[in-house]
């Protein structure tokens, strides 16, 4: 069993560091395929927030179908090798945003160096010379780099972040934007665009406090980009976590639920130039200056947990406190090292909960449950962190029948089967789903599950031990009443 | 039908959270009492090994350690 667990993690760290791409469910389309020009940008601001590690786009744009017949596939372009690298993009209609997220799915072509594509489908067809404003929002993982890579210990960091100051886009865009906002006002390095570009006549970027503008560009073809990138400071640790494995597991007779997470993180920050040097370190520790090393993890925890644990490959990490009232449950820790750029960690934490704040009995049916918990705990860091990869099981009871779950993280799989452990006679019903590109705003994402567990299911366990250990009884008066004496037999009186 | 029917299945049933049938206090008692009575008529089953007492004292025995 541990093997196969070694087994299948050897083989998800190398599909991830093939790319998340290999495992996206995808559309594939053709290598030459170009999307029809039905559409029409006709204005197009662009956000990027780069106030985290990872970046946040919001692209709210008015479009128009220019074709002859409605239309209901957007297409969004993204460089090659970046799509497997964006996360929770959700698109929406800005005009009426209660009306939820429209379906945005990946559609890539088979040749894995052309641009790739998400194919947004609007729930009603745009008519023709119909307006829409779309806003689509997501994250992009990855995409900012300390430079130099190599700083001392105490440095500052400074990350570079390449983007293009046209909006990528598959359409004609008659009019754009793009809006950067950045955590501080140190940046050295901006790229300058010649006032010709400028639809305006300036010089770009145009630059007001912490955000930084880059535009409006009028009649811009479709898929013309224009390469600028930005450098400033940024002296957190830039937090990745490669994989996390969340367990959920539910228990009925003990009114418990117990959450596990298994977290293995890495720190994309600059690396040290020399040694550590831990007097350097100690010194610091007085002032508390900014640093690219991760020095603390903050869970904050659902009211009312208790029993955590933090515990690595070495064992239990006593750096750790557990601030606990009526009010909230916080978890902090301090990794047993300050975790510097191009370091790993990995740990597990645990804790449990009361069963009946996470579950509650249908109205119909007396066997029909219904948990409630969120999706990912983690971390909420100030500076943020990003999951490549996100797996989280939620273990059921034995016996737990017609699973239903949803969830508003966009998923790439999903798996119902069973998990053996002690005392365990066929197995508990698990449901396994993974999410990849998730980012700590996510945290809060409810995951709800819907299951029957009949009233038989609940008394096989005891009824199991019970005839096991009558067995034993019944073994062994038939061993003790045994006539194993040597001699001629004795008649019993 | 909205878009999210399981979460109004969940809002639907607030008034019924889950009971658990003991609490997490009563656990260790309640766990203890059962193994300590599924010791004793063990023992006594010892002492006394016959057919009429398997179904006398180990089928309570069994009933306490499931």
């Amino acid at each position: 069993m541990r093997l196969i667990q070694w087994a299948s993690l050897g083989l998800i760290s190398l599909v991830a560091a093939d790319s998340n791409l290999t495992l996206e469910s995808r559309n594939i389309l053709p290598s030459t395929f170009k999307p029809p020009q039905h559409f029409q940008n006709v204005n197009l601001v662009r956000n990027i927030n780069l106030e985290k590690n990872y970046v946040r786009e919001t692209v709210n744009v008015v479009i128009e179908n220019v074709g002859k017949e409605a239309q209901s596939e957007y297409f969004l372009p993204f460089e090659p090798g970046t799509i497997a690298r964006i996360g929770g993009l959700e698109a929406r209609d800005k005009k009426d945003p209660e009306k939820g997220g429209f379906v945005a799915e990946v559609a890539v072509t088979d040749e894995q160096s052309s641009t790739q594509f998400y194919k947004i489908t609007l729930p009603t067809p745009l008519q023709p010379k119909g307006q829409l404003t779309l806003s689509i929002s997501y994250w992009t993982l990855a995409s900012l780099n300390p430079l130099p890579a190599q700083i001392g210990q105490t440095d500052k960091q400074y990350v570079l972040y390449t983007f293009s100051a046209y909006a990528p886009s598959a359409y004609l865009t008659q009019k754009q934007k793009t809006k950067l906002k950045l955590p501080t006002t140190d940046v050295p390095d901006a790229v300058t665009l010649p006032k010709s570009l400028n639809t305006e006549g300036k010089e770009d970027p145009q630059k007001q406090g912490t955000s930084f503008t880059y535009g409006p560009y009028s009649e811009i073809e479709a898929g013309a980009l224009q390469e600028v990138s930005v450098r400033y400071e940024f002296t957190k640790p830039l937090t990745h976590s490669k994989l996390l494995e969340r367990d959920v597991e539910v228990s009925h007779w003990g009114g418990n639920v117990a959450f596990e997470e298994r977290h293995w993180l890495t720190n994309r920050a600059a690396s040290l130039k020399n040694h550590f040097s831990r007097v350097a370190y100690q010194q610091s520790a007085y002032y508390n200056p900014p640093m690219a090393a991760l020095k603390e993890l903050r869970f904050p925890l659902a009211i009312g947990s208790e029993d955590p644990y933090f515990i690595d490959d070495i064992g239990n990490v006593s750096t750790s406190r557990f601030r606990t009232n009526m009010r909230e449950a916080n978890l902090e820790l301090k990794p047993r090292y300050p975790v510097f750029g191009g370091w790993n960690y990995s740990f597990r934490v645990g804790w449990n909960g009361d069963l009946s704040g996470y579950v509650r009995r249908l109205k119909t049916g007396s066997d029909g449950f219904v948990l409630k918990v969120p999706f990912l705990d983690g971390p909420k860091q100030v500076e943020g962190i990003e999951y490549e990869r996100v797996v989280t099981r939620v273990i059921l009871p034995e016996g737990a029948i017609n699973v239903h779950f949803e969830t508003t993280i966009p998923l790439i799989s999903n798996t119902t089967s069973l998990h053996r452990t002690f005392m365990d006679t066929l197995g508990r019903t698990t449901l396994e789903l993974t999410a990849i590109n998730v980012v700590d705003e996510l945290r809060d994402r409810e995951l709800v599950v819907m299951y029957d567990y009949p009233f038989s299911a609940r008394f096989r366990k005891p009824l199991t031990i019970f005839g096991g250990i009558l067995l034993v009884f019944v073994v062994s008066w038939v061993v003790g009443n045994l006539d194993v004496s040597i001699g001629s037999k004795v008649k019993a009186a | 039908m909205s878009a999210t029917p399981l979460h109004d299945l969940w809002e639907a049933s607030a008034s019924q959270p889950f009971q658990p049938t003991f609490s997490k206090d009563s656990q260790f008692q309640i766990g203890f009492t059962l193994l300590f009575i599924g010791l004793l008529l063990t023992g006594l089953f010892g002492l006394n090994n016959t057919l009429k007492n398997v179904p006398l004292y180990g089928v309570p025995a069994s009933l306490a350690f499931g």
